[in-house]
């Protein structure tokens, strides 16, 4: 740290053996993957997301098809859990990459337009519809969710 | 450097554990580093707790750049 401070680095580094320089990087490429592998977090924050939406989709799709008091109630719960884990994920978040705020974004903005498309043709062809069983809306939120999943995959391989 | 230049921003309490350095020692590291106009300290809250946030600068990134390709040179 300490020699970096100084303009001459560069000029210090020659001073190095072939072995020395080989074990500064590393160590370099070693600390590089402490921060690639705390991206991990963002990759949570993603399947959290994933989960909320898939456990809705699930409780509306085994609901009949007025509704009942108790999948709203299970949803609400579910929305509630998802907020205090993306809390409780969010506080352990103590750094991130460049590439890991990339591909959490990324896979938000891709989830949002995707989702909306697969929401926008579920209507359009009356996939939704009061005549159609209720667990097509739990299939079109299951291929909704999947650019969330790519995201959580990612970041979650993150090295 | 290393940790800093692979993140966007890390805290400083993520930096002093994997380099495993005390509070004071890291501390004087970055206030050398930032006067040197290497590091960029952003100090905020979360919730109540005060947090430390260290990123390097575009200056501090080059050099770091320089840095490692001398030390390729040297390990090829």
């Amino acid at each position: 740290l300490a020699s970096v401070v100084h303009d001459d680095a560069v000029s210090d580094a020659p001073q190095l053996t072939a072995e020395e320089a080989r074990a500064a990087l590393e160590e370099a490429g070693m600390r590089a993957a402490q921060v690639h592998r705390n991206d991990r977090q963002l990759g949570w924050m993603l399947l959290v997301v994933l989960a909320v939406f898939l456990g809705a989709g699930a409780v509306i799709s085994l609901s009949p098809h007025h509704g009942s008091t108790y999948a709203g109630v299970a949803v609400v719960v579910m929305l509630v859990a998802a907020i205090v884990a993306a809390v409780v994920i969010g506080l352990r978040i103590r750094a991130y990459s460049k590439g890991g705020i990339i591909w959490y974004f990324s896979a938000i903005i891709a989830f949002n337009l995707w989702n909306a498309a697969v929401t926008s043709v579920s209507i359009l062809t009356r996939f939704w519809a009061s005549d159609q069983p209720s667990y097509h809306f739990g299939i079109s939120v299951a291929v909704g969710v999947i650019p969330l999943l790519i995201g959580g995959m990612v970041l979650g391989r993150r090295r | 450097m290393a940790l800093l230049a692979a993140a966007d921003r890390a805290e400083f309490g993520f930096v002093r554990d994997h380099i495993e350095v005390s509070d004071s020692v890291l501390s004087k590291q970055m206030s050398a580093l930032e006067e040197a106009g290497y590091v960029k300290v952003h100090k905020g809250y979360v919730g109540r707790r005060p947090r430390t946030w260290l990123s390097l600068t575009r200056q501090g990134r080059q050099t770091f750049g320089r840095h490692l390709a001398a030390l390729r040179e040297i390990a090829s």
